[in-house]
């Protein structure tokens, strides 16, 4: 290649760039414009948080007249325990949580994907069966269950279901992108000698990862938020999750301690944020790695 | 992907495994060594949970051989929870009960007789308060406080407006013109009170001074459609008049006091929230007046509303005197009232009432004069909600609704809400 | 190696992989769900032992009012909210995919509101923004509508629900976004050596390898739509109201079993619901041999 032709190259790649770079400023500005409008009702809680309790809804405006870092302090401590007790709480079922959803979903979906035996399809219907299911009427049986074996006020009822594939989300989720990526693949490793096993460990795990990073952040979230299941579990304020923490701050009746409320729970939001944060960070490493060859 | 990471993965999934294994295993009681170990359920907000966490504390550093598990849940959360239970019979050993469930459980069986614990004392209450607390005969729970229906008014605004209230013993319809009145002249653009006809003591005081009850001693509703059609107008009138706040302007049935409380001069309701509500607005001075009482209304009509604790049928018998025990700390002993204040109500004990006194601040002691005047008032027997009707305050909020956004009218309203309530009976009692 | 042997080789190499969830199945999922089918022909109220009454729950549903009514919200709620957040999370995916900076920031911010999704403080935010003298409420007297309060209002409150559910297309987007990145570049690489514009790149190469996951979270997000119970609890504080404009089905199956206590016919309630759903994904996946394509099939 001559210098002159590298040089046009050049030019004509640094003027698309420019192209480009207009073209991206509008778009982050119409994006900028849109994450302010989703995110209003959020920056007003977190500005009302540090704002006295009384002033919170008689003065709706962003800009407080009044400043008071209270709730977070009273708040932390409004339940006999610091709040850091919850927040552990939380974390412990939620890795669990994680870790179980992990191991026994992508389990279940390589066989319903990729191996081949009799009744696959009607398993495949089961699975997403189970995801119609209303939870109402499957907790109490399930409580039923779980008191008879002794297992009230701890988090293996919480726990439990997870390594054993219940959460058919994700089971259909991981099927569903297994059944992306191509049968090559596999059919390559096959023909190396590789075992459902091997073939599974070496070669659809690792391809698998988006979905493997979109099941941990879904379930951190999802676990992380529950309120239905640990209420019901979780008898003891100090076995608390966080959501039933927060839950038992406020009397449904009045709504005192609102300014502690939002304290609270924007402290809770930070674990997720900051995970979500880490977490998409991931996600976009393990493609550009793994890429998909 | 490079082998650490399954690697890595595996050793999360063990770690992880392991971790929320162990932690869940050390998570069982709250106490441990030795002694016995009671559950204890009830509902609030975060203040009521921290009081009652220390009054349980302190009981327990009296009793050095009783521990007690604290289940605290706010009050429908609490409910969710306490159903479950039920269904796997794996109660708390001590319970609250939610208002509308006391017979419900009753039927069902879920409460321990109380007369022969030896630990809980009853020599406090006189023979006819010990029957007043009998559920189909039998003491198997008991009140720790007293509710009444009341009319709680702000005087700091009665005063700066310069209103006079009716005297104390008004009928509704005077009641009603003053609000009208004190709508339309106040400089502060407040109104009269909130909407809420859905207020169940109230109603029960509207339906008593008409010769009625809200419930019969063989568990019917024992209320007319024309009374409640009588109540509903009277509402409907006041909304209609303005002198009421809109759906729309107090965010539904059972508003927030938060949100309400700085756009009325009054409101109906219970004679223990004035406790909670007036520290949500510390500059403004609160008090309590009788709900109106109708002209010719009948005698007796002044009532007692007992919020109630009970033990659980199934405790393990070693259990028996410790609850017995505990419900006595909660019931006749004036020192947890020192620590949880007076939220749930004026004591019962009739000695405890009078000890309260000492300590009491200047909204419970408002509470407290309310509460005697209807104590020592002529009082035919009130009977709980039968079984079949725990929805019966949404049935009514419903309605209520219905005739605010103009859907039903009265009359309808009325006995649609009577029909509700007779058909959930009816589905219990086959 | 013939068919057969390999079939009964990976026949066995399946039920060891699927040993968790076949526990689950039978110890989590099938007790529970056939323990609630037997309850819906009972009368069972949580207290006393179930009594069997045929298909008196079902036929107590046609002259139930609220049944009615339920059942009207949701179907709604469905038919505007699924494709109005589908909608948006394949738009934003799509505008998000390529190479704009500041990625991770966007996508960490359309996200918030589902991590907040379904808190208690939703219902005060959501008063603030749709109460009386919220936000909407100022911002539309100043076009001289006096709508008062969104929640309170029976023909917009359903709308409030609508939109918090459309506010949380985080979830769905995220899913849109992975998908995305399932494709392949070479396939663009190839399709632009063909000769291909931007234009015709989505639709030849984008829009057909999306639509697994695009049927993926058609199916995932109208089940859970079926299914809405924790906003409109928290929105309406449990009552479904006003006058039943916000009654999700759901709701109505909770109010039945957890308060009304009577869980026999919650759980025919709740399988009416499942049968529903069922059609509804069975049509769905009739419907999806025609749409969507599978690269290994």
């Amino acid at each position: 290649m001559t210098t002159a032709t590298l040089e046009t190259t050049r030019r004509s790649a640094r003027a698309a760039v420019r192209r480009r770079g207009r073209r991206d400023l509008l778009k982050h500005l119409g994006l900028g414009a849109f994450v302010l409008l989703m995110l209003y009702p959020l920056i007003w809680m977190i500005v009302s948080s540090f704002k006295p309790d009384h002033l919170i809804l008689t003065e709706p405006g962003l800009i407080p007249s009044e400043m008071t870092f209270d709730n977070f302090a009273e708040g932390w401590n409004a339940l006999n325990r610091p709040f850091s007790v919850f927040f552990a709480n939380s974390l412990i079922v939620t890795v669990g949580a994680i870790v179980g959803n992990l191991f026994s979903c992508s389990l279940t979906a390589f066989a319903l994907a990729r191996l081949e035996f009799r009744m696959r399809k009607v398993y495949l219907a089961i699975t997403l069966v189970s995801v119609m299911l209303p939870m109402h009427v499957l907790v109490i049986p399930q409580y039923i269950f779980f008191s008879q074996l002794d297992l009230v006020n701890t988090y293996y009822p919480l726990l439990i279901p997870k390594f054993l594939a219940t959460d058919a989300f994700f089971v259909y989720l991981m099927v569903q992108f297994i059944r992306t990526i191509p049968r090559d693949l596999d059919r390559a490793a096959w023909i190396d000698g590789s075992g459902p096993f091997r073939t599974f460990w070496y070669v659809i795990l690792p391809l698998m990862r988006p979905a493997l990073v979109t099941t941990t952040i879904f379930t951190f979230i999802w676990t992380w938020n529950d309120f239905f299941v640990p209420l019901i579990y979780l008898t003891s304020p100090k076995m608390f999750t966080v959501p039933v923490a927060l839950n038992s701050m406020v009397d449904s009746e009045t709504q005192s301690g609102v300014g502690m409320l939002f304290a609270m729970s924007l402290l809770s939001l930070l674990p997720v944020l900051i995970f979500f944060a880490v977490a998409q960070k991931q996600l976009i490493r393990g493609i550009a790695t793994t890429g998909l060859k | 992907m490079s082998g650490l990471d399954r690697r890595g993965f595996l050793k999360l999934a063990a770690a992880g495994a392991l971790g929320a294994g162990l932690t869940a295993c050390g998570g069982g009681s709250e106490g441990g060594a030795g002694g016995l170990s009671l559950r204890y359920a009830w509902w609030g907000n975060n203040i009521r949970q921290q009081n009652y966490m220390k009054a349980l504390k302190e009981f327990t550093t009296q009793n050095k051989d009783i521990q007690v598990e604290p289940e605290f849940a706010e009050y429908s959360a609490f409910q969710e929870r306490m159903t479950t239970q039920m269904a796997a019979r794996d109660v708390a050993d001590i319970f609250w009960i939610a208002s509308p469930q006391v017979l419900t459980y009753h039927k069902s069986k879920l409460y321990r007789r109380l007369d022969d614990i030896p630990t809980l004392d009853l020599s406090g209450y006189s023979k006819a308060d010990l029957d007043s607390f009998k559920l189909g005969g039998e003491l198997n729970t008991m009140p720790f406080g007293i509710f009444v229906p009341v009319i709680r008014y702000n005087e700091t605004w009665a005063k700066e407006d310069g209103v006079e209230l009716p005297a104390v013993d008004t009928d509704w319809d005077a009641w009603a013109a003053f609000l009208v009145d004190y709508t339309r002249n106040n400089p502060g653009k407040r109104k009269g009170m909130a909407y809420e006809p859905d207020a169940d003591l109230p109603f029960e005081s509207w339906l008593r001074q008409r010769g009625e009850q809200l419930w019969t001693e063989d568990g019917r509703a024992g209320f007319t459609v024309d009374s409640t059609r009588a109540w509903f107008d009277w509402w409907d009138k006041l909304l209609k008049a303005g002198a009421v706040l809109t759906l729309s302007e107090q965010e539904g049935m059972s508003p927030d006091w938060a949100l309400v409380g700085k756009k009325v001069l009054a409101k109906v309701g219970n004679s223990n929230h004035i406790i909670d509500d007036a520290k949500m607005f510390p500059d403004q001075r609160f008090k309590l007046r009788p709900t109106p009482v109708a002209a010719g209304a009948q005698a007796g009509h002044p009532f007692l509303y007992f919020p109630r604790m009970a033990i659980y049928q199934g405790i393990d018998d070693e259990k028996v005197q410790a609850a017995g025990k505990l419900v006595n700390y909660n019931t006749n002993n004036v020192a947890m009232l020192k620590t949880v204040g007076l939220t749930m109500g004026a004591p019962v004990n009739p000695k405890v009432f009078e000890q309260s006194k000492d300590f009491a601040g200047q909204d419970e002691k408002e509470m407290l004069a309310v509460v005697q005047a209807a104590r020592e008032a002529e009082r035919k027997p009130r009977f709980e909600a039968p079984p079949g009707t725990s929805t019966w305050r949404t049935a009514m909020a419903r309605v209520a609704e219905e005739i605010a956004l103009g859907r039903v009218n009265t009359a309808d309203g009325s006995k649609r809400f009577l029909d509700e309530v007779q058909a959930g009976i009816e589905r219990t009692r086959k | 190696m013939s068919r057969v042997s390999r079939l009964h080789r990976q026949g066995g190499a399946a039920h060891v992989f699927l040993i968790p969830w076949w526990l689950g199945l039978v110890l989590v999922t099938a007790v529970p769900l056939v323990a609630s089918l037997y309850l819906s022909f009972t009368d069972y109220n949580i207290l006393s032992t179930p009594e069997f009454n045929g298909l008196e729950n079902f036929r107590r549903m046609f002259q139930d009012e609220y049944f009615w009514a339920a059942v009207k919200v949701t179907v709604i709620y469905v038919l505007v909210s699924i494709p109005l957040q589908l909608g948006f999370a394949l738009l934003l995916a799509l505008i998000l995919d390529r190479g704009l900076r500041g990625l991770a920031f966007y996508r960490s911010a359309f996200y918030l509101p589902s991590l907040l999704g379904t808190s208690v403080a939703v219902a005060i935010l959501w008063r603030q923004i749709f109460g009386d003298d919220g936000l909407i409420d100022r911002a539309l007297s100043v076009f001289g509508l006096e709508l008062g309060s969104w929640l309170q209002n029976p023909s917009l409150s359903l709308s409030t629900l609508i939109v918090l559910n459309v506010w949380t297309f985080g979830s769905p987007m995220v899913i849109f976004l992975a998908g995305l990145r399932q494709i392949p570049e070479e396939l663009y690489e190839a399709a632009k050596v063909d000769g291909a514009g931007i234009v015709r790149q989505f639709t030849s190469v984008t829009i057909p390898l999306l639509t697994p996951i695009i049927f993926f979270n058609l199916i995932l997000q109208t089940i859970g739509a079926f299914q809405t119970f924790t906003q409109a609890h928290v929105v309406s504080g449990g009552t479904g109201g006003p006058a039943n404009s916000t009654l999700f089905y759901t709701l109505y199956i909770y109010q039945q079993g957890f308060t009304n206590f009577d869980m026999g016919y919650a759980s025919a309630l709740a399988w009416v619901l499942m049968i529903a759903i069922g059609l509804v994904t069975a049509v769905h996946f009739v419907l999806s041999k025609y749409w969507v394509f599978y690269g290994d099939d």
